[in-house]
């Protein structure tokens, strides 16, 4: 506490001088004082301002080189100095060890003894942390307003803000909104660095060029730009009141299913525009004519009036186009490939890298703690707002916590071996049973879809009714297998008993994964087997039976909602109060819409404006949802790791769903023959060649392109490239998992450092404790035995001179003292004994009790 | 630019742009929520700076925080008198911070803050026993409290010396990767 003492005697001594009289002498007359006046240009102090406001007029002077108003007092400069040098090298210290928390308290400390009355303006941080605060790891309160900084930190202050200047423009916003302090002070921080930088600026316009100042205005006006399309940006950014509403009552959970939608239009949303914009519109240029009649049946079917539009492959030349004699030929082969290329490229690259994000975010040290207790403690839900919500969560964190202190025992329920054998035979059974089930489904999709097939092509000239209604029959069996397999699977996890209820959620997700996949899987199989070798125009019959399926799909997605929600929550509020109503299905829902999102990829080629299709369904289904979750649901009781599962499905949609659209789509294009009659692909062997026919003619016509010939060549149709870029991306990888491995172990031994540490400072504390209490007790057994000797000192003296009788003590404390005298001398005879014997100890101290009641009778 | 604006001087605008997540939209759309929650104290032009200061009541009880077990709690942590009055500032502050931009390390050191009670840097067993409080709906027993308590800075604790630091309070926060969407309050 020296620090506390050495900062209140400065603030005492300054109590002493006549502080507010204006200064006689030369302020400049020490260097020492004008390197401070040099800085107080540079540093406005607007602390003072808001010590006027708060009114602590003690505190205003404590540093005099502050004060605008006037300086005096030079005699006090060297104690004055010395002080700081103190208090700043202290302070120093403690920076450089790096536990400025430490500071910290004993600036609290500081406060408090200054000023116990005045609130303690906590948000207030020094110049230390601040520049800690630049890693993001400081902690800002507790600390004095900048009246009361000292020299050193004022410094640094100073130095932090020459830091902020070097800086670019946005890393610079970027560092101060990411301060731990309040707006004054950040504007003022954000004010001083402007003003630092501001003159600068100035000179060099003057000086430089006038380009110089025309490029400042133009990154300027890059900037509102930029500005202005961000607020724009936001301000068309969809159903943010939706969201918040949802989010207030239902909470994070429901809340990521429909971010998760709202991502996936985002999606299709930039497909359909790359689409429609590189393959669509030059194509209206060459619009053949329509002949076919619009009934009102093909919304439903997708063929029809449609089969002849831009809607499906079969529409498309293959020809180049020309919008008028004189432009540019736009070569559609060429075009429909790429576009389709590239937006499966970003597709992919984007689904990457938000994937990987994901996981940086969500498991970035999974295993390196366990224990779901801390988690707990910050998983309260700011998103709601909404008092029954409200209620529910806590509910659900007092059960959860609950069933945590409860883990223990259920942890020891152990389960005797017969127990185990039946649960691992239940489990296996229903694996064989959902497997089983999903082989059937496929199966029967299988050979319905191919009598399906022989209905539809046996045909052709018959009433076109029952045509068409034979066409819908395969989207609505897959659709039914789609709603009502999984339910069957929910039952039979529900049959299982699980052990944790998180497991039964993953088994049941995967086993939704392999059925909806592997139904996706027999059609494309039915597809590019049986269609592609029967059917004249093929792509365009897979395009249409990919419309079916999206429509169907959303229709059922629709009575589901209907009838899984809207029927069950009246049910459940009117008929059987005991359902309840019902909890809205995210895994499910979620599952679902990643089905429809790889119908929709899939559909890319086949029917490239798909995607506009989808765009309305997810715009529908939203709202639908968003309506029917406000009716009909309530809040879900189970614990949902929304990120985490947000993670997995992205994940999910990547390595089933995109990938295989990938391969899929990989196959179609490389090895599979199109159609002959029509299409951008007609009479090529695979739509792959267009691109070999592209560069042979670029080789022989289009000389500055060469280099691209030349990567073709040698990059793309190299499998020696593709061999080595292998092995690159192989090497990286091994290097990597080995820095990751390191890094582990680092993490490892830096754990058990700290805890080591943390060890360390324990027992350092105990000793340091138990040597206060020794010291502590040494010193009052050597203070007493000083008071005994005083005392008897005393005594004897006034034994010797008898002029008065000790009137004040009563008899008592007489005997007291010479039992006590006594003793003491007889220790004093064998005095290197002394510290051993507790009935002297004892002695000791009743001495110096007596002692002490004596001293103001005398 | 758009549409004038009469309540700040674009100085004014561009330093709150500057140190908030905000753009020129949201900061003026948060000074008519401010503005709304009392209209005879806050005038309509902040061009010379007035002295507002708005009371924990009626931020309290606004619907964002309104059912917020912590409302009290964010409004002293945010306010610059401690006591959840709250000037325009410390209103674009709390906000900012509980916004979707705010990087993780910012929400940690506020959410610290907000959890440490009795305001000695570091959450202590009591603070966690108040925290548990508000947490649930007094159906723990005290025992249960404790035995959480203990729990938590048994996991959580990594210096050992029985209470969390910032550092510990972050090091729990990257465990729990729902915080940065959940300590969030959409405007």
């Amino acid at each position: 506490m020296c620090f506390s003492g050495s900062a209140q005697g400065r603030s005492f001594s300054f109590h002493t001088s006549p502080l507010q009289s204006h200064y006689q002498q030369d302020p400049f007359d020490s260097p020492d004082v004008q390197r401070r006046w040099e800085q107080l240009e540079i540093l406005q102090m607007k602390s003072m301002e808001r010590d006027q406001v708060t009114g602590r007029p003690s505190l205003i002077n404590v540093n005099p080189y502050e004060n605008e108003t006037g300086y005096d007092n030079p005699v006090f400069e060297p104690s004055e100095d010395d002080s700081y040098s103190t208090v700043s090298s202290v302070k120093d210290d403690y920076r450089h060890q790096d536990s400025s928390y430490i500071a910290d308290i004993y600036r609290k400390a500081e406060t408090s003894i200054r000023e116990p009355a005045a609130a303690q303006r906590r948000r207030t941080i020094g110049v230390t942390m601040r520049l800690a605060s630049l890693a993001g790891l400081s902690l800002s309160q507790y600390s004095l307003p900048e009246a009361e900084l000292s020299e050193e930190e004022r410094q640094d202050k100073i130095r932090f803000i020459a830091d902020l200047a070097k800086l670019s423009y946005n890393e610079r916003m970027k560092t101060i909104q990411q301060l731990t302090m309040s707006i004054e002070e950040k504007r003022e921080i954000r004010d001083q660095v402007q003003q630092r930088i501001g003159p600068d600026a100035a000179d060099t316009d003057v000086q430089i060029h006038g380009y110089t100042q025309l490029l400042y205005k133009l990154l300027f006006s890059l900037r509102r730009f930029r500005e202005n399309m961000l607020i724009c940006f936001q301000s068309v950014h969809p159903w943010k009141r939706s969201l918040k509403i949802i989010g207030g009552k239902f909470g994070t959970s429901v809340l990521s299913y429909f971010t998760f939608l709202k991502w996936l239009l985002m999606f299709n949303l930039f497909s359909f525009l790359i689409n429609f914009s590189f393959i669509t519109i030059p194509q209206f240029f060459d619009m053949g004519i329509n002949n076919a009649t619009f009934t009102g049946v093909e919304l439903l079917t997708g063929s029809g009036y449609f089969t002849q539009t831009v809607f499906y492959y079969g529409f498309y030349t293959n020809a180049s186009i020309q919008a008028n004699p004189t432009a540019q030929m736009y070569n559609m082969q060429v075009a429909y490939f790429l576009t389709i290329g590239c937006y499966m490229l970003s597709c992919f690259l984007y689904l990457v890298y938000s994937m990987a994000k994901s996981f940086n975010e969500n498991f970035i040290a999974v295993g390196i703690l366990s224990g779901d207790a801390a988690k707990l403690l910050c998983s309260w839900d700011f998103n709601i707002t909404n008092e029954k919500a409200v209620e529910l969560k806590k509910r659900n964190i007092s059960r959860q916590l609950k069933e945590m202190l409860s883990e223990k025992m259920h942890y020891h329920r152990h389960l005797s071996t017969k127990q185990r054998i039946l649960r691992y035979l239940i489990h296996l059974m229903a694996w064989i049973i959902s497997l089983g089930t999903t082989f059937g489904c496929c199966f029967g999709i299988h050979s319905f879809s191919i009598s399906n097939f022989k209905i539809i092509q046996k045909n052709p000239t018959e009433e076109d009714l029952y045509k068409q209604a034979s066409t819908l029959m395969l989207p609505f069996v897959v659709a039914i297998v789609n709603l009502f397999i999984p339910l069957f699977f929910s039952f039979l996890g529900s049959m299982e008993r699980f052990k944790y209820p998180r497991d039964e959620m993953y088994v049941l997700i995967i086993r939704n994964v392999v059925l909806k996949m592997s139904v996706i899987g027999v059609l494309c199989y039915y597809w590019l087997v049986t269609v592609a070798n029967t059917v004249e125009c093929w792509e365009t019959f897979v395009g249409q039976d990919l419309y079916r399926l999206v429509v169907t799909d959303f229709i059922f997605s629709l009575l589901g909602s209907f009838f899984g929600e809207f029927i069950r929550s009246i049910m459940g509020t009117h008929c059987c109060h005991k359902l309840g109503k019902p909890e809205f299905d995210i895994p499910r829902n979620v599952l679902g819409l990643i089905y429809a999102q790889v119908l929709a990829w899939i559909g890319l080629f086949f029917a490239p404006l798909l995607p506009a299709i989808q765009i309305i369904k997810f715009f529908i289904i939203f709202h639908v949802k968003k309506v029917s979750l406000m009716m009909n649901c309530q809040p879900p009781r189970k614990a949902w790791r929304a990120s985490h599962m947000t993670t997995i499905f992205m994940f999910l949609l990547f390595f089933p769903g995109f990938l295989g659209v990938l391969c899929l789509l990989g196959a179609t294009v490389w090895k599979w023959k199109p159609s002959k009659l029509c299409g951008p692909f007609r009479g090529l062997n695979v739509p792959y060649s267009t691109i070999s026919h592209f560069i042979d003619v670029i080789q022989d016509k289009v000389y500055h392109l060469h280099w691209l010939v030349w990567c073709y060549n040698n990059l793309i149709m190299n499998p020696l490239f593709y061999f080595i870029l292998t092995i690159i991306v192989f090497a990286i990888i091994y290097l990597y998992s080995q820095i990751i491995d390191g890094r582990k172990l680092m993490i490892k031994l830096l754990q058990e450092h700290i805890s080591n540490e943390g060890k360390d400072k324990a027992y350092l504390l105990r000793k340091l404790n138990s040597m206060k209490l020794k010291m502590e007790s040494s010193k009052e057994k050597l203070h007493s035995m000083k008071i005994s000797d005083e005392f008897i000192g005393h005594l004897e003296a006034k034994e010797k001179s008898e002029d008065r009788k000790p009137t004040s003590l009563n008899m008592k404390n007489m005997q007291d003292q010479d039992v006590i005298s006594n003793q003491n001398t007889e220790q004093r005879s064998n005095s290197p004994n002394v510290e051993g014997d507790s009935a002297s100890a004892l002695a000791l101290a009743l001495a110096a009790k007596h002692q002490a009641e004596l001293d103001p009778n005398e | 630019m758009g549409n004038k604006q009469t309540i700040f001087t674009a100085q004014q605008l561009d330093a709150y742009q500057d140190c908030t997540f905000f753009t020129r939209k949201e900061i003026l759309r948060l000074f008519h929520r401010y503005r709304d929650l009392a209209p005879h104290l806050v005038p309509l032009s902040y061009k010379d700076n007035p002295d507002v200061t708005i009371p924990y009541e009626l931020i309290g009880s606004m619907p964002e925080l309104k059912d917020n077990p912590f409302r009290q709690r964010i409004a002293e942590v945010f306010s610059e008198d401690n006591e959840g009055n709250m000037t325009l500032d410390d209103f674009l502050d709390m906000f900012s911070v509980l916004s979707e931009m705010a990087p993780r390390d910012l929400k940690a050191c506020y959410a610290f803050k907000i959890y440490d009670f009795n305001n000695d840097n570091f959450i202590c067993k009591s603070d966690l026993e108040k925290t548990l409080l508000k947490l649930t709906r007094n159906e723990l027993t005290p025992e249960e409290v404790n035995l959480v308590c203990e729990k938590v800075l048994d996991e959580s604790d990594l210096d050992n010396d029985g209470k969390l630091s910032l550092e510990d309070f972050q090091h729990m926060i990257i465990q729990a990767p729902d915080f940065l969407s959940t300590f969030h309050i959409r405007i």
